[in-house]
């Protein structure tokens, strides 16, 4: 008990293990190699007190394995939200917080030293002016208190904004708090708001609902003011391989950021940058990004941008490819067999799933599809959940083609092809 | 502007909740911790407000042992700048029309005022979204959405025509219990039972695209019906058994495509191979099974027998395929 408490301080440490309990769902305590035991069991409790009932617990000879076990598309609030919730503060925050807004609560327009004669002489809270100059300051800048300056002083009172009143003003923002709080951009925020007015989400489920992704909504708004102010950022990140091994400093880069990219389908995200060192874009997964700060600001970020605008239609997903600017690329092609008649929903997939590729009917059954991506190779996880129905690929590259066919003969071989051992 | 921030934090939301009534006592505290908090709030927070030596003092005991509140008013509950801003992008989002009429959109940005969107859609692509989104602009979809939407707040009986995924005409007595919306479809759908004679006949899912005609009959469904038995009633019979290697990161790619699915992992110490029983909507079935075969020869469905079946048919057809193009060297 001594020295634990189930409040943080720091977000970006929390964040690292949610997803290793969340993503791998089997480590035991000696694959988190990275810490010390003490911080793996502190972490742990932690998550096991946030997330309540849906942590799984099971016995291996290796140990007992921890994972978080959630069918996402089946519950109405996002669970990780409660790392969010989770600040630690000290008792004058809690106090003030409380105090200030009780002193200010009726219209009033104070100045500090009348806020703390009442804190003392109204609550018998003695505290003295810089703590609460302080607090004051801080809650101007979280827009809960307006400061208004009268001569030479400064007076405060509290914003008019209330959320119960806008509920009851404003027909239908409950519901649409319902929805929005569940889905992205930043459906925490909306939570936030439900949870002020003591309301929860009792209309809506969200299918291929990407839960983790609500970790990485504590670097996007730093990410999109520095692309609003044209500047540079300074990344940290560690990659996938050294996840494991204990340089927990990870790598530094200044990029130019461009745009927040999102995947529904893999359940990653990215921020696609500049980098001027090696000048060409790039998009790293924003859950491999430790931290972001803001930087200098970047002199050509129009020509920039224009370049990246022209870029990526090209991409099929986010890869930019290696080469440097757009030049020539060897369009890759694909036909496919779908029964007109009969399946016409594969065609219907085609066209739906198609993305920057252009799709033409070749012969009787045939489709051919035409991708002018940068790289070819990142569209081939898509085009085999067509296995079945890929007739022919042409262009692109000799080894995307190479290795499609032998992961066919590999998977045939699995599968036992006619004679399918497992299914005897 | 962080919405990591005490101000936002579960304790401070309990306090808050506590603080409205002007006097309580210990076992209020205790019982809303208990039941607001996280599992182990309850060994922290309430000793910041029971007076006692680690008191805040935000409560004092009265003469008869209760707890009033030093406080003269409930809390406020305040917007703060970030869920303002975040309101302002909100507004710009063409979802909202679905809740509400443009007139109280355009009061609500009036009422925001100056405030800077936390966001712009710009800011953001989707990558791999599929084509045929709703139609959020459509006056007949919104009409569609919103009757569908009150239904499920009054569990009324509505009657629907629509479109079946195969193209048919359907129509019929429904009861819908809940909305499902699809980032990667951007459709809405409801869960609903369909009713004969008033009594449920059979557990559905509809397109809110695919209604071509919806009304409230009226009258309200009472017999009571709970979402965990809608599920059930979908749910597979027997979960998917995956073994994921770990050629081409194969597991991390695994484990984050498949995130969102109910699932129980196993490591192989010996092999490094990971097996996972997954957990699926019987209706997703050709879904799940397309996603597996994108993973290629990285991971191998064990079971169930149906499913292997399945993807051992798709694999050898393209394999005849291979083989044809192999024959007159079409595939290079």
């Amino acid at each position: 008990m001594a020295g634990f408490s189930e409040l943080i301080k720091n977000f970006g440490k929390t964040r690292d293990y949610i997803r290793d309990f969340f993503i791998y769902g089997c480590k035991v305590r000696s694959d988190f190699d990275r810490k010390s035991l003490r911080t793996y069991s502190d972490e742990k409790r932690r998550v096991e007190s946030w997330m309540g009932d849906y942590m799984r617990y099971d016995e291996s000879v290796r140990g007992r394995s921890v994972s978080i076990s959630v069918d996402s598309g089946h519950i109405p609030e996002n669970p990780l939200y409660n790392a969010f919730y989770s600040k630690s503060f000290t008792d004058n925050d809690m106090v003030l917080h409380f105090l200030l807004m009780d002193i200010l609560s009726d219209g009033k327009c104070m100045a500090l030293k009348d806020i703390v004669d009442e804190l003392n002489n109204e609550y018998s809270m003695l505290l003295d002016e810089q703590t609460v100059r302080n607090k004051l300051k801080e809650y101007t800048q979280e827009g809960l208190i307006i400061s208004e300056k009268r001569g030479k002083t400064l007076y405060y009172s509290l914003s008019s904004d209330r959320a119960d009143e806008y509920i009851s003003s404003f027909e239908g923002l409950d519901d649409a708090l319902k929805f929005f709080s569940e889905t992205q951009h930043f459906g925490v925020i909306g939570n936030s708001i439900l949870k002020t007015v003591g309301l929860n989400n009792d209309l809506f489920f969200i299918k291929h609902n990407y839960i983790i992704h609500t970790l990485e909504d504590i670097l996007i708004p730093e990410i999109l003011n520095a692309i609003d102010e044209k500047r540079h950022i300074t990344l940290r990140t560690f990659s996938a391989k050294s996840r494991s091994v204990t340089d927990d400093m990870g790598r530094e880069a200044q990029v130019v950021p461009m745009q927040i990219l999102i995947s529904v389908q893999t359940g990653r995200r990215y921020l696609a940058a500049y980098i001027p060192a090696v000048r060409r874009f790039t998009a790293f997964r924003l859950d491999y990004i430790k931290t972001i700060k803001k930087s200098t600001a970047c002199e050509d970020y129009d020509e920039l941008k224009d370049k990246y605008e022209n870029n990526i239609p090209h991409c099929f997903g986010v890869s930019f490819g290696t080469r440097r600017d757009t030049g020539t690329v060897t369009p890759m092609k694909i036909t496919f067999y779908a029964d007109e008649e009969n399946e016409p929903h594969i065609l219907e997939r085609l066209l739906r799933e198609k993305r920057c590729c252009t799709l033409e009917k070749r012969g009787e059954n045939l489709y051919t599809l035409t991708a002018d991506v940068f790289d070819p190779n990142e569209m081939m996880q898509w085009v085999k959940t067509f296995i079945g129905r890929i007739v022919k690929i042409e262009g692109g590259t000799n080894d995307i083609i190479q290795r499609f066919n032998d992961d066919i003969i590999r998977m045939e071989k699995m599968y036992g092809g006619d004679r399918d051992e497992h299914i005897q | 502007m962080n919405i990591f921030s005490e101000i936002y934090g579960t304790y401070f939301r309990i306090t808050a909740k506590l603080l409205e009534k002007e006097v309580t006592d210990e076992k209020t505290i205790r019982d809303t911790v208990m039941h607001e908090g996280f599992k182990d709030t309850v060994l922290f927070l309430p000793q910041k407000l029971i007076p006692g030596s680690e008191s805040t003092g935000l409560f004092k005991r009265t003469e008869d042992g209760r707890l009033r509140r030093i406080t003269n008013d409930p809390p406020v509950k305040l917007l703060t700048g970030i869920q303002k801003s975040w309101l302002k992008s909100k507004l710009a989002d063409p979802r909202i029309r679905l809740f509400m009429n443009d007139d109280v959109i355009a009061e609500l940005n009036e009422k925001l005022g100056e405030i800077s969107p936390l966001y712009r859609q710009e800011h953001f692509r989707f990558t791999d979204r599929f084509a045929d989104s709703d139609d959020y602009l459509d006056e007949g979809y919104i009409s569609h959405f919103r009757t569908a939407l009150k239904a499920v707040k009054s569990r009324s009986i509505v009657y629907i025509d629509f479109v079946s995924g195969h193209g048919r005409q359907m129509s019929g007595k429904f009861v819908l219990l809940k909305m499902e919306y699809s980032p990667k479809n951007d459709k809405f759908r409801a869960y609903c039972f369909l009713l004969r004679n008033d009594r449920i006949k059979s557990s559905g899912i509809i397109n809110i695209g695919r209604i071509t005609n919806i009304f409230d009959t009226g009258r309200v469904f009472r017999t009571p019906v709970s979402i965990d038995d809608y599920f059930l009633s979908r749910k597979c019979t027997a979960p998917a058994v995956i073994k994921v290697t770990s050629e081409r990161n194969g597991v991390e790619r695994f484990m984050t495509e498949f995130a969102s699915y109910e699932k129980h992992t196993v490591r192989d110490m010996q092999s490094g191979e990971y097996t996972v029983e997954l957990w699926y909507d019987e209706q997703d079935e050709t879904e799940v099974l397309i996603r597996l075969l994108s993973f290629g020869p990285v991971i191998e469905i064990m079971g169930p027998e149906h499913l292997r079946e399945k993807a051992r048919q798709r694999i050898r057809k393209q394999y005849e395929f291979i083989m044809q193009n192999d024959g007159n060297g079409t595939s290079e």
